[in-house]
């Protein structure tokens, strides 16, 4: 067969993720975390690890399981792994928030949680790659956009094994004296490969082949495409080397950090110009929620960047370096997410549902179970209140931000309620809705049936 | 069978896989242009060549089985033979004029 299959633990992934985003909205609207604690304080690295692995990564592995074997046209290698690596990162992920929440003495346990979380999370990813990478190189020559994803788990080995670093030093097991200098320079390296390496080059892979395929525009690879690719990767290279060089020997990161931002700075640009190309050449002229919805996750792109242009300039990056990372978590990378989401759980339902009886039976469009004229305002509310909460942390005004995030979690709220009622299939017309058959998807998981 | 029985069969299993939608475009196959080849032999036997939107798509073998469906059900045809192919890959240019007007002009249609 030439094709791909349904993930059958993608929804799950969907699932616990979209939990994890709801809690850590829900904590900042309350007020727990930055910027009512210190950024490096226990209760900002819960929201961060919540966000970060519960959120984004659960999310983009669920999605890869799914998209990669798309990507490449071959099935995905030893799917039944998936499910392993879905315990093993929660296990980690609820031992990781454990251990934090030991270091900030709200639970008060003597049992080794950081070392768990430590250990088990790196086996959930080291597992994830195993499957992703596995299947990546039964594929060679890798099509460009799978060549983004395979960046994306190359940092994912990094961010792993420095996240398991940190959580040993963390919990003591590790003396903290050894590292504490060199903690200072691997925190950003952990950041950049988690936030530019995994997630960022990841999806922008994933959108080089959805959104041409969203919108009917021409899907061949661009020259102007391969530049991202390499100046992106150029700049993720220059940026672990700088580091890797400073703690070695001891020599100055300006150069490496400087050719790293330009090489990020090329890699951004293109990406516009590509993006552009995508909307000036597609074919489908009235634009989908989904697509629509991006927009705001791509503005939110590129005014990080500008944001870091302005704040590594005025020298006042330290100080308002949470500002900057709210609005790539949140603006960027959680505005696509939720944004292709909207239109992923639609299309994984149709094909579960519906591609049993496809030319058999009458069925509904993929269009048919969401509602997108009523769903509009809550994107728009999305983005709305995740560029207030950006204004209100770069103001430092704390209430502004409570406030905003609380808009922010009402929206996300909101989105879920759409996704599970097109689960359920409950905006399409009963005419249509359970021709013979057919049977209603269960909520968490794809039926094994799944082709 | 004659060469104009031929082509009323032909015509039918044309008019029986416009039931078939893609899901994610909601158009059926035919205009859309993902029906590369319809032929029909004198025995009945039909030799289908369709496409996908994208390689590797994961409604490719469920839009496989419904096209042998569609092509089984007309009322003549006695053997049925699907193939997916992606040469040439399909582009939206292939959509037919019918349905043009929604995606931009296509010169598309199937070959004949």
């Amino acid at each position: 067969m030439i094709g791909a299959s349904l993930s059958r633990w993608t929804m799950a992934f969907f699932a616990v993720s979209l939990v994890c985003l709801i809690l850590a909205e829900t904590l900042m609207a309350v007020g727990y975390g930055f910027p009512s604690h210190a950024i490096e304080a226990p209760e900002t690295l819960v929201v961060v690890h919540l966000v970060a692995i519960g959120w984004l990564s659960l999310l983009m592995c669920g999605a890869l399981f799914q998209f990669v074997p798309v990507l490449v046209a071959k099935p995905l290698w030893r799917p039944f792994l998936a499910l392993p690596v879905l315990a093993c990162l929660m296990a980690g992920l609820g031992f990781l928030l454990a251990g934090f929440l030991q270091l900030a003495g709200t639970l008060e346990s003597d049992l080794p949680f950081l070392i768990l979380g430590g250990c088990l999370l790196p086996l959930g990813f080291a597992m994830a790659i195993w499957i992703l990478g596995e299947t990546l190189w039964r594929a060679r020559p890798l099509p460009l956009p799978a060549r983004f994803v395979a960046t994306g788990l190359i940092c994912l080995l990094v961010l792993a094994f420095l996240g398991s670093l940190f959580a040993h030093l963390l919990s003591g097991w590790i003396p903290a004296e050894r590292l504490a200098a060199e903690r200072g320079r691997l925190v950003p390296l952990h950041a950049a490969m988690g936030i530019g390496g995994w997630l960022t080059f990841s999806a922008v892979g994933v959108s080089y082949r959805l959104l041409p395929m969203f919108m009917l525009a021409p899907d061949h690879e661009r020259a102007t495409s391969r530049w991202v690719w390499l100046s992106g990767s150029a700049a993720l290279l220059a940026l672990g080397l700088g580091v890797l060089l400073e703690l070695a020997l001891g020599a100055s990161t300006s150069l490496s950090f400087g050719v790293a931002g330009i090489c990020g700075l090329v890699a951004l640009v293109l990406y516009g110009t590509d993006l552009a190309f995508f909307y000036r050449h597609r074919k489908r002229r009235q634009l989908e929620l989904n697509i629509k919805a991006s927009g705001g996750a791509f503005a939110a792109l590129f005014a990080s960047a500008l944001l870091c242009g302005v704040l590594v300039a005025s020298g006042t990056l330290e100080r308002h370096v949470g500002a900057l990372v709210y609005l790539v978590f949140f603006g960027w990378l959680s505005g696509l997410a939720l944004s292709q989401l909207y239109k992923i759980v639609p299309f994984l339902t149709w094909l579960e549902c519906y591609g049993p009886v496809m030319g058999r039976k009458p069925t509904p469009r993929v269009q048919d179970l969401v509602a997108e004229r009523r769903d509009g305002p809550w994107f728009i509310l999305y983005f709305a209140g995740v560029f207030a909460a950006t204004g209100a942390l770069l103001a430092e005004e704390l209430t502004l931000f409570r406030l905003g995030s609380a808009v922010v979690c009402i929206a996300t709220l909101a989105i879920v309620v759409e996704l599970v009622l097109a689960r359920r299939l409950a905006n399409v017309s009963a005419s249509l809705r359970l021709p013979e058959g057919t049977r209603l998807p269960r909520l968490f998981m794809a039926a094994s049936g799944g082709r | 069978m004659s060469g104009d029985t031929r082509n009323e069969l032909r015509e039918a299993v044309l008019e029986s896989l416009r039931m078939v939608i893609d899901p994610e475009l909601g158009e059926n196959l035919v205009d859309l242009g993902l029906i590369y080849r319809v032929d029909v032999d004198d025995r009945g036997a039909a030799r289908i060549e369709m496409s996908t939107t994208t390689k590797g798509c994961p409604a490719a073998a469920y839009l496989k089985d419904a096209v042998h469906s569609a092509v089984w059900i007309v009322s003549g045809i006695e053997q049925v033979d699907v193939l997916l192919t992606y040469d040439p890959p399909w582009s939206p240019e292939m959509i037919s004029g019918a349905i043009g007007h929604k995606f931009g002009a296509g010169s598309g249609g199937i070959r004949r």
